[in-house]
């Protein structure tokens, strides 16, 4: 095997080297060097390409495939699976003596548990998130931004309003949830989100996005176009 | 097999090779929601065609196809490989620029240079098993690694950069 031979058998499959091809490489510096330098450009290959996957992907792939053929028992069971992740983050919140920010952290795993309420686009009129928050305490003076998804979920231990709007910055989710109170504003980060809580008279809303700079002008969208009622 | 049975396995399989799955569809489709929907969509079909699989010993391969089908239909809406003919017409894109992350370069590549280094470094195939998933030739997938990572090389390590061997 002459060296021209061993450099396209090393960039063809750098792992699998045929005996001749290491014959080769035992006795020629030159192709040695260069295969130290694939093999290390490999290696950084393969950790460019192991990107993070998200925490509970088995999990979510199980739930779907326990209930396929089930709709009505697999939505009741994405709720409790919801529930019982959000508890768990309420409970470890509480037993590591987490800071008051647990429920923006709160808010972003929620929005990492329902990753298809950004990628869905459901027509809803501005009407309904005026319905919405209205019954919230609030009013919509001005749209905020074309809505794409409105849910109810199960949010704590209630449910809450979940809304996907689309914004000049990019897509921002807003979580309005009643009943719960916070005494100030928390901001928190995780797994690339960022998200912020506020007080809101019936209970309090958190703003998720995929930045603090978008957070800011997201809330700062929300706060002028939407007032709440004392 | 009983259904108790394929469901124990189903699990172990979802558990084995779930992050290698939304890795390679990540890497597909490059959005981390849709790489999320397309390993969902892949393992409800595996389920639903999990009798036709003869050799267990292949089943990482056989999702991995079954996944990047569904890429096809899914989110490409074409077939994502090419004639092994066009493979020596194909040009790596206009240099992404410098100072750019190998992430980024990597994301710059066709994905017909892409696809087979994914399946190489990231699914341990060989070019065989490659060949075979992609439905070309050994030598055109022999063809796509080297120019794949020729191109990685020429643009990560910088023309100032580049070692001399």
């Amino acid at each position: 095997m002459n060296c021209l031979e061993f450099r396209r058998e090393k960039l063809q499959d750098p792992r699998r080297l045929s005996g001749e091809a290491l014959a080769h490489q035992g006795e020629c510096p030159q192709c040695l060097a260069f295969a130290r330098s694939i093999d290390e450009t490999d290696d950084r290959i393969g950790a460019a390409l192991a990107v993070r996957v998200p925490e509970g992907l088995s999990e979510r792939i199980l739930l779907r495939h326990r209930d396929f053929g089930r709709p009505r028992l697999a939505v009741w069971a994405l709720a409790a699976s919801v529930v019982l992740a959000v508890l768990a983050v309420v409970a470890f919140g509480r037993f590591s003596g987490a800071p008051s920010d647990h429920y923006a952290r709160l808010a972003i795993e929620h929005v990492m548990m329902e990753p298809k309420s950004l990628t869905t686009v459901r027509e809803s009129d501005s009407g309904m998130l005026r319905s919405v928050v209205d019954g919230f305490g609030g009013t919509v003076t001005e749209p905020i931004g074309r809505i794409r998804y409105i849910e109810l979920c199960p949010v704590g231990d209630g449910k809450g309003w979940h809304i996907v709007f689309e914004t000049p910055e990019g897509l921002a989710t807003l979580i309005l949830v009643p009943e719960k109170r916070i005494r100030a504003v928390a901001i928190a980060n995780a797994s690339g989100w960022n998200a912020l809580v506020r007080p809101a008279p019936r209970g309090y809303y958190a703003i998720i996005t995929e930045s603090p700079d978008m957070t800011a002008a997201v809330d700062r969208l929300i706060r002028k176009r939407i007032i709440w009622n004392a | 097999m009983s259904t108790g049975q394929s469901e124990q396995e189903f699990e172990q399989t979802v558990r084995a090779y779930g992050a290698d799955m939304y890795r390679y569809a990540y890497w597909l489709c490059r959005d981390r929601f849709a790489a999320e929907e397309l390993v969902q969509e892949a393992f409800a079909r595996a389920w639903k065609s999990h009798s036709e699989l003869r050799e267990p010993a292949a089943r990482k391969a056989w999702l991995m196809t079954i996944l990047r089908n569904e890429h096809a239909r899914g989110f490409a809406r074409k077939r994502v490989d090419i004639a092994d003919m066009d493979v020596y017409e194909l040009e790596v894109p206009d240099a992404p620029p410098v100072g750019a992350d190998l992430e980024q370069l990597l994301g710059a590549l066709p994905l017909t240079y892409r696809e087979p280094l994914l399946l190489q470094v990231l699914g341990g195939f060989s070019c065989g098993e490659i060949a075979a998933m992609l439905g070309t030739t050994e030598g055109a997938v022999m063809t796509r690694l080297t120019r794949a990572r020729q191109a990685l090389r020429a643009e990560h390590t910088g023309p100032g950069k580049r070692k001399a061997s």
